[in-house]
């Protein structure tokens, strides 16, 4: 079954390879016969063609199918026009999803952001930064269900009569002897919770991101401020912070994207019980649940007119870095 | 509905928290040359049309862990007599692998859910075989009764088979513990000694609701049982059928009589325990020294969970149960049950002799033998269980004066989803119940 599959794969590679340097050879060969024009004006075609063509099956296609779906009643067979969305929006499940939707892309991004700083620019400071930054950026690896798992065995809550097996309550009642907090049912605890497990999967992303930007911040400047008497949070508030700003775009626009897809997370930890929906796990119940494809487009639809300002203002950026650069 | 939850339990404890446990490989050795294999590999030979067919036939369902390794020994004198290959994949996430396999054009063959309701919709799409053309109506109805046939049916269309059955409505206990009584009359008389047992310092009622996607379901099917018996069964058709509103006194009174259970006082730890404690450990503080509770609502299933992850107790002399006593004198004797149904999406040879074999008394005589899952079928001999408590829950069967199903597994997901949500939301705030009702009748 394995060696089957490792053939397979390795089939696949090879195949991959020998196609595109096939297209690529004879592309170029056939072009180099037109007039020199119609090469220079198709040669960036012939590059683009297979990567666009990708992107319009994977991405086009299936997101303007999600559009006209979104428009349509649950079997996506008549045009109901708006009504998916009214619904969805006088819904107060979907509200709330929308509430929490907002912390996660206010919190989310902005502590992943500040801890992966924080800890990238004082790891480099002390003798054990190694080891502080792998503590860090090894939950990466980790998927986002076993996370979810992990997370719910750290916030267990046990009676106050009974020992505490969950860490963190474990933690909280032997130092502060209070009583323990049931942190993923609490409505004033759960979403906090959940954005708190999640950080532990992002924060090592933006730690390794600002870990390789720091390296370009010119030691010489850095050394030129402290001779002229600048203290160290002044040469950081400075110097450093100014020259990772277009770092800190990227990182916090990617992860306000994942805090605006998350899922994984809230589907394993409490499947949008408690006051703890977002968009995603709505989406996903109206589609697999409630079988409503127009019902599950409009959400997503909304979703996606969320990320867009996102994405325009990131690529405005790499554009702008570009021609820096 | 008990196997999605079992099953997501096997998931979390069995495989996460007890990766070391011992598995039941020495079982199917042993299988091998008794009687029942040997009638099992006959049974299997006939149901393949006396031909080693070969090939394969590919199923979907949700079991895991120690479930799915007693399943796949009911099917293995299947693969050895016929040749034929089960590849049995299990997922937490039924619904939405089947119904992403079934749009995609790649639909397993054979698929097994407790799910009826759900895939009653699928029947009506067309998406399954009717199996009354499959089987015949002579094998079909000398196996199975008349009431399991019509649960798995949509106009007229068979488009499910019984596999495993649970008895629900039991109360688990440590009979070297607890001191209330095993025989009460009624409801009234259990809740009465639970309240005084509560008035002395202690809690009576263990409640766990914890399941992750599918966390509120024990509440729920308490609350199915409770109003099956409280308001009667053509009440509980009705409802189940979707023709009495959530909002009718009967349903308000089946939430508060399950209210009664998760009291302040009567619950152990309180609601919050309740609520974040996985079901499969429901049972852990009746073990505890001093037990922090003593009796536990569940169905027959619960019985090999407890003894999974508390290998050393004795069957009736540190666990046993009871029946959960009559809520009505006007209905007594009702039992419930619930189970899963295997139905057919590709018809082919492979499927069609699977099908067969799990339709007949030879494999539901395995599957007895399991010690995990009631039979539902009518030829298999109450003989067969050698589990105590299931042999128990046979005779509680055979006794009961009607058994009906639950009615929330019948049900379209939407409102399973909505009742399981209501069982929680209910169970924390219990002054919300209004509300928590409109809401579930809103998603009908």
């Amino acid at each position: 079954m394995i060696a089957d599959r490792v053939g397979l794969i390795a089939i696949a590679v090879v195949l991959t390879v020998v196609v595109a340097v096939a297209y690529l050879r004879l592309g170029d060969r056939a072009l180099a016969k037109l007039p020199w024009a119609w090469n220079r004006r198709l040669v960036p075609w012939l590059f683009l063609g297979p990567a666009a063509l990708i992107a319009g099956l994977a991405l086009v296609f299936p997101g303007v199918s999600t559009i006209i779906l979104s428009f349509f009643d649950a079997k996506g067979t008549t045009f109901i026009g708006f009504d998916n969305y009214s619904s969805a929006l006088s819904d107060p499940v979907t509200l709330i999803a929308l509430r929490n939707t907002a912390l996660w892309v206010a919190l989310l991004p902005t502590l992943a952001a500040l801890v992966g700083l924080v800890i990238a620019v004082l790891a480099d400071r002390v003798a054990y930064g190694g080891l502080v930054k792998a503590a860090l950026f090894l939950p990466i690896a980790v998927s986002a269900v076993a996370a979810g798992v992990i997370w719910t065995f750290m916030y267990d809550y046990q009676p106050p009569v009974a020992a505490q097996t969950g860490t963190v309550n474990a933690l909280l009642t032997v130092l502060t002897n209070t009583d323990p907090i049931a942190w993923i049912i609490d409505a004033a605890t759960n979403n906090y919770a959940l954005i708190a497990a999640t950080l532990w999967t992002q924060a090592g992303f933006a730690m390794v991101i600002f870990s390789a930007a720091l390296r370009s911040v010119p030691d010489e400047l850095l050394e030129a401020a402290r001779l002229d008497g600048a203290s160290e949070w002044q040469a950081f508030r400075h110097i450093t912070l100014p020259i990772l700003v277009p770092t800190v775009v990227v990182v916090t626009t990617t992860i306000t994207v994942i805090a605006l897809k998350a899922f994984d997370i809230i589907y394993v930890m409490t499947n949008g019980a408690y006051g703890t929906d977002v968009l995603s796990t709505l989406m996903y119940r109206e589609l697999f649940t409630a079988r409503d494809s127009g019902g599950a487009g409009a959400i997503a639809t909304m979703l996606m007119i969320a990320v867009l300002p996102i994405m325009i203002y990131n690529l405005r950026q790499f554009r702008h870095s570009g021609r820096e650069a | 509905m008990q196997k999605t939850r079992s099953t997501s339990a096997m998931f979390g404890t069995a495989v996460l928290l007890l990766a070391g446990c011992g598995g039941s490989g020495s079982d199917s050795d042993a299988q091998a040359t008794d009687p029942a294999s040997n009638a099992a590999r006959e049974a299997a030979l006939e149901a393949a049309g006396g031909e080693e067919l070969g090939g394969s036939v590919s199923m979907l369902g949700l079991l895991g862990g120690e479930e799915l390794d007693a399943f796949l020994s009911v099917l293995k004198p299947f693969e050895e007599a016929t040749g034929i290959e089960v590849q049995y994949e299990g997922t937490r996430d039924f619904a939405a692998v089947l119904q992403t396999r079934v749009e995609g054009g790649n639909p397993p063959d054979v698929v097994e859910t407790p799910a009826i309701g759900e895939m009653s919709a699928f029947a009506e799409e067309g998406t399954l075989v009717d199996l009354r053309e499959v089987l015949g109506n002579d094998v079909l109805d000398a196996n199975f009764s008349p009431s399991l046939i019509e649960t798995a049916s949509v106009d007229g269309e068979v488009f499910g088979i019984f596999s495993t059955v649970n008895l629900g409505g039991l109360i688990w206990y440590d009979p070297s513990t607890y001191e209330g009584p095993t025989d009460p009359a009624s409801w009234d008389e259990l809740q009465a000694w639970a309240e005084q047992a509560a008035g002395d310092g202690s809690t009576p009622w263990c409640v766990a609701l914890e399941s992750g996607a599918a966390s509120g379901w024990p509440a729920a099917d308490f609350i199915d049982e409770i109003l099956l018996r409280q308001a009667g069964p053509e009440f509980h058709k009705r409802w189940s059928d979707g023709l009495e509103p959530w909002t009718s006194p009967e349903v308000r009174a089946a939430f508060e009589t399950y209210g009664e259970t998760v009291a302040e006082g009567l619950v152990y730890g309180g609601t919050t325990t309740a609520l974040s404690t996985n079901f499969a450990e429901a049972a852990t503080p009746i073990y505890a020294d001093p037990p922090g509770c003593s009796i536990l609502q569940q169905a027959t299933f619960m019985g090999g969970i407890i003894t999974d992850s508390l290998p050393d107790l004795e069957p009736g002399e540190t666990l046993d149960f009871f029946p959960v006593p009559d809520f009505d004198p006007a209905f007594p004797g009702i039992r419930s049950i619930s189970g899963e149904i295997v139905g057919m999406i590709n018809e082919t040879e492979q499927s069609v002799a699977l099908v067969k074999y799990l339709a007949s008394p030879e494999a539901g005589t395995l599957l007895a033998g399991t010690g995990r899952w009631l039979s539902p079928n009518l030829n298999v001999e109450d003989s067969v269980y050698e589990d105590p408590f299931l042999r128990r829950a046979s005779e509680v069967l055979v006794e009961a004066e009607g058994t009906y199903s639950l009615g929330n597994s019948l049900m379209p997901q939407t409102t399973v989803d909505a009742f399981w949500k209501a069982g929680l939301d209910y169970t924390q705030n219990p002054g919300d119940l209004d509300e928590i009702l409109a809401t579930i009748e809103e998603t009908r």
